[in-house]
């Protein structure tokens, strides 16, 4: 069962629709219980990065349980949109602390001439073979609205990179923990596959 | 369970309705249709040059006009292929679609490419779709099989009353029964009094934008306006599947995996409510046209009607949806009392007893020969 | 690349989808929820959703048509027609549209534009403005269904909005809207020059090309189809559909 956390904030009922027609086992809930029974976690998250992590740290239990899910049992878990920035190590639009789950950092687009949010269909591309980025065609693209994005500090960890006036991690993963910066719930056949993947995993 | 006895030719069965066999075991569907090949001269030169005459004839008729013939379009094969022959033969049609608001994007698309690859134009009537789906639940609440009665007829009403607006008199139909062979009559049956009765004993709402067909109507374009209902496809040979690779290649059409499934309520009908319900599997239709045409053998035939159709659960989900039925209510649908049209007021009666005059009117294509064959006739219990 | 955006705007009065011209004689198109679910199936990149008469009538959106909506689309939608509080735009986001539309409202009340934006993101909230002339050729902002004119020219209000945390503008000609004759580029192009969000170009659109040049000429961000994704061609039949990929990419370079 992939748990999809309910911390109030994101769109979790089009995350599960997909999941549905997918044929993959999900729940929304923020019932600890539940989490605690989850074979696969999904972080969705839209809105501003300290009230996420306020709203995280706010409920007793949750970052501990969350924690051991993560990096003690290990389950798949997968950050979307601002979930994925919370994977990070903290980010430019706030002052607490993300999960650190990923080394990484989250930092403001720079006002260049480019109009933030960065908002709609573009395209990434693949940084190497993982299970998650298989199974795509040559062209592949998602719909994206961020105006943080996420620099990872090993190459490695970057599965898509997606260029918008500079080249940004799209996806990100190490280990069991992946994050992707654009909404599958939102991309047609593209978030199809990539939660397919998850779903796989 | 005793054996059933299948056709020696097609797949047809001792089930299916108005069936007998003769000595070699050969089925009367099988003798209709080559009868019907007979009578039109199918795929000879005789047929060939029987429908240029028409051709010309429409050609005439059309001077002066817009358009000089009318063709239903439906996303599907025939239609999609007619309007390629028309264009080559020369005619100038009007394309025209009876949006039930069910279908498919594979439907819409089809129907897109390939009037915008022909040029041709498109006339649409939309029903309002809430008493779509009024029509639609009352007769999945009467019980009966033929839950798309209501696309069909308001298909052929809404075709006619096209034609007329645009002063058109030919209207070209894609059915062809050597591809598609002749329905058995029986199980399914649908006239204008049939919808008008299962809406007033099982809808809710007024009936106010459905196109029906009343008798009225049918008499009507037949008698005043004297509309003549032409099948090409019954004067020259004919292959879905070459059909269907033309369209490809000409236009970008797609096939959409079955007979009429490109419509939501259509597929629904024949994919889950009639199998489920009724024990109705229609794939042999196309199935024994297939095989009578020599396309497959008749063993691979009946290997394919024997596997089971699957169900999409989407679609379900959709059926519940649109209709406003509750999983019980959807469930009570399916596993409830079953009726048929015999239950209900219909035509039927009366176009037997008017056989002479339809006799009349089909030998001068004022009415479909398909028509006269199917409803003026007692229907074997 | 960043795709531009071409977005098929539909129409919603009672439980049908309508067309209007100049905002005008709506005619009958067909189900919402069968639209969207070719829309789906065409995977276009965003769909927009109007309701023509809520403001008017004074009513809530309709919820369980919203409801049927949201469920179909696995790609961005929006909802517009009478939001007139934050909470009603809570609860069409919490429906599963990624964003609102606000027109009346936001005429009546700039600061719910502000309002929203905080709540949810500058991103989740479209202002529309309709513009039309006034019988001696000044152009003003329309609201409630194009029947209020407001006295403030177009420019002047889109820079407003933006001030007030608006994330995208819908800008809709309702001279063109449902004519196929072309978008309003002077207009769209002064508007879309005036302000840093994005300008998405609504009203008259009658070929691939206006597409094109209302982003090259324009300056449009993003441009929203009306009678081209509801009718085979201009004048003839209703037929859900949307341009050709391919002469979208060779006419956008997407």
């Amino acid at each position: 069962m992939i748990l999809i956390l309910d911390y109030g904030l994101g769109n979790l009922g089009s995350i599960r629709n997909m999941l549905d027609h997918l044929n993959l086992e999900c729940l929304i809930s923020a019932d600890h219980k539940d989490l605690e029974k989850a074979e696969k976690l999904i972080l969705p998250g839209v809105g501003s990065f300290d009230t996420a992590i306020e709203r995280i740290q706010g409920t007793p239990g949750l970052k501990e349980l969350l924690d051991h899910k993560a990096l003690v049992e290990k389950i798949p878990v997968l950050g979307i949109c601002l979930g994925m920035q919370l994977l990070t190590n903290g980010s430019e639009e706030g002052q607490l602390p993300g999960l650190g789950w990923i080394p990484a950092a989250t930092k403001r687009f720079p006002a260049n001439g480019l109009k933030i949010p960065h908002m709609g269909w573009n395209l990434v591309r693949p940084t190497g073979d993982h299970p998650l980025t298989r199974g795509f065609a040559d062209e592949i693209r998602f719909y994206f609205v961020h105006s943080y994005y996420v620099e990872v500090a090993d190459p490695a960890h970057s599965l898509f990179k997606c260029h918008y006036g500079l080249d940004f991690d799209a996806a990100v993963g190490r280990d069991n923990i992946f994050g992707v910066q654009f909404h599958p719930e939102k991309s047609h056949r593209f978030g199809k596959q990539l939660l397919k993947n998850f779903g796989a995993l | 369970m005793s054996a059933k006895t299948i056709c020696s030719r097609c797949i047809f069965d001792s089930d299916t309705p108005g069936i007998s066999f003769d000595d070699q075991g050969v089925c009367n569907y099988c003798h209709q249709v080559d009868s019907l090949a007979q009578t039109y001269k199918t795929g000879t030169p005789e047929g060939e040059a029987r429908l240029q005459q028409i051709i010309d004839e429409i050609k005439g008729a059309g001077k002066g006009r817009d358009y000089d013939c009318v063709i239903g379009v439906s996303g599907g094969t025939d239609s999609s292929f007619m309007l390629i022959k028309a264009k080559e033969w020369g005619l100038r049609p009007l394309a025209v679609h009876y949006d039930n608001t069910w279908n498919s994007a594979v439907a819409t698309e089809n129907i897109r490419k390939v009037t915008g690859a022909l040029g041709v134009d498109l006339d649409t009537y939309v029903i309002d779709n809430k008493e779509a789906d009024d029509i639609f639940k009352a007769f999945l609440l009467a019980g009966v099989p033929e839950f798309d009665a209501s696309t069909d007829i308001a298909f052929v009403q809404v075709l006619r009353s096209a034609a007329a607006r645009f002063g058109v008199k030919y209207i070209l139909e894609g059915h062809s029964f050597i591809a598609e062979g002749v329905s058995p009559m029986g199980k399914n049956y649908f006239d204008g009094k049939y919808i008008e009765d299962v809406h007033r004993r099982f809808g809710k709402l007024p009936m106010r934008t459905y196109p029906n067909l009343t008798f009225f109507q049918f008499m009507k374009w037949a008698l005043l306006y004297r509309q003549k209902f032409i099948r090409p496809l019954w004067y020259m040979a004919y292959s879905k599947p070459a059909a269907r690779e033309i369209l490809q290649q000409q236009t970008g059409w797609q096939y959409y995996g079955g007979h009429h499934l490109e419509n939501r309520a259509t597929a629904f009908l024949h994919t889950i409510y009639n199998p489920i319900k009724f024990g109705i599997d229609n794939r042999n239709w196309s199935l024994c046209a297939e095989v009578r045409a020599g396309l497959i053998s008749r063993d691979e035939a009946l290997r394919i009607y024997n596997t089971p159709i699957e169900p999409d659960p989407e679609l379900v989900k959709y059926v519940k949806k649109r209709l406003g039925l509750s999983n019980a209510e959807y469930e009570a649908c399916l596993t409830g009392e079953k009726r048929t049209f015999r239950d209900f007021k219909t035509y039927k009666q009366r176009f037997e007893r008017l056989r002479p005059l339809f006799a009349f009117l089909a030998d001068r294509e004022l009415v479909p020969r398909s028509f006269y064959l199917k409803y003026c006739f007692p229907l074997k219990e | 690349m960043l795709r531009t955006r071409v977005i098929p705007v539909l129409l919603l009065r009672g439980e049908s989808l309508v067309k209007t011209v100049r905002f005008k004689n709506p005619a009958y198109i067909g189900d919402p929820s069968n639209a969207c679910r070719i829309f789906n199936e065409l995977e276009v990149d965003e769909l927009t959703f109007l309701d023509i008469r809520a403001t008017h009538e004074r009513r809530e959106p309709n919820w369980r048509v919203l409801k049927e909506i949201s469920e179909e689309c696995f790609m961005p939608v929006s909802y517009g027609g009478g939001i007139d509080s934050v909470a009603m735009a809570e609860k069409v986001l919490k429906l599963g549209f990624e964003k609102v539309v606000v027109n009346s409202a936001a005429m009546r009340d700039p600061a719910l534009v502000t309002a929203i934006a905080k709540a949810f993101g500058s991103q989740s909230v479209i202002v529309a403005i309709d513009v039309d002339r006034s019988f001696w050729g000044n152009q003003y902002c329309f609201s409630v269904s194009g029947t209020k004119k407001n006295r403030i020219a177009p420019v002047d209000w889109a820079r407003r909005v933006e001030e007030l945390g608006a994330g995208e503008i819908l800008l809709t000609s309702v001279r063109r809207e449902g004519t196929w004759s072309g978008f309003d580029l002077d207009l769209i192009k002064a508007v879309a020059d005036a302000v840093n969000i994005p300008v998405i170009a609504h009203g008259g659109a009658g070929s691939v090309g206006d597409i094109g040049a209302a982003v090259r000429q324009g300056h449009a961000s993003a441009v929203a189809l009306g009678s081209m994704v509801v009718y085979q061609k201009k004048g003839m039949g209703v037929l859900v559909n949307f341009p050709d990929e391919r002469q979208l990419r060779e006419e956008l370079g997407r």
